[in-house]
């Protein structure tokens, strides 16, 4: 399966659209990592229980998405884009949205 | 030949190829009944995603990786922050016990006392179960090891 966020892929060719696909997920880390993430916000630099969580949930929206993409038979998804928001302060969701499509080898127009 | 050399199972094969996405509308079908019923297949599917999600976010550590490493093994980090941690966690049981006894003997109306027994027993139950619930999935949830 082949995920970009360009609407074209070099070489091949859009021969059918099949529509939106998209995958979100909201998790959280448990209340002891927020509450040490709490103590490493007063002191700066980088919250690794945060990124972390980002990371766990960027990577299962994504995953949702192609396999949204499987059930419809694409090949690929184009002109993907993640959105984030805050449900709590100790939860993200994330939702990663593309458009699934058929490709063929590119044709040579001459 | 060592466990890791040898050649998978049809059935570990099946759960890649499910993992995958690679089975046909009826095999996928097959395949999510069989998954219904057996706990060992639902492990060799999460086992394949879980190194599946790893190695397309395989990152290369950071230097400040290396220096999380050693301080966490650094005796006075890990006392310190272990001692921390215990008195928080004591310090609020402890509170907790306290305001529950004063609240027992306190002149509080013994329909109100009941009314907050019933809340601190439910809180414990949701609390508890939901920690089992998360215990008995953690170990298919494929992207508990990512970092960053």
């Amino acid at each position: 399966m082949i995920v970009v966020t360009t609407d074209l892929i070099p070489g091949r060719e859009i021969v059918e659209t099949l529509g939106l696909v998209r995958g979100n997920t909201v998790r959280s880390r448990h209340a002891l990592r927020v509450f040490a993430a709490l103590f490493k916000q007063l002191v700066g630099g980088e919250v690794h229980e945060y990124t972390k969580l980002l990371a766990e949930t960027r990577e299962q929206a994504l995953d949702r998405m192609i396999d949204e993409a499987h059930s419809q038979h694409a090949d690929a998804v184009v002109g993907v884009r993640f959105a984030s928001t805050e449900i709590s302060r100790a939860a993200a969701e994330f939702m990663a949205y593309g458009t699934a499509v058929k490709l063929a080898p590119k044709r040579d127009v001459r | 030949m060592t466990p890791e050399e040898r050649e998978p199972s049809p059935d570990q094969l099946l759960a890649m190829a499910y993992a995958d996405g690679e089975l046909t509308a009826e095999a996928r079908r097959t395949f999510e009944a069989r998954l219904a019923r057996e706990p060992d297949l639902v492990r060799e599917v999460a086992e394949h995603l879980r190194l599946d999600v790893l190695a397309r976010r395989a990152a290369g550590p950071e230097p400040a990786d290396f220096e999380w490493k050693r301080l966490a093994s650094e005796t006075l980090q890990r006392s310190g922050l272990g001692v921390g941690w215990t008195l928080l966690l004591g310090g609020s049981t402890a509170l907790f016990v306290w305001a529950a006894i004063k609240v027992a003997l306190s002149d509080l109306d013994l329909a109100a006392k009941l009314a907050l027994a019933a809340l601190g027993v439910g809180v414990g139950l949701v609390g508890a179960f939901t920690v089992r619930a998360r215990l008995r999935t953690l170990h298919l949830d494929p992207y508990r090891d990512l970092e960053r």
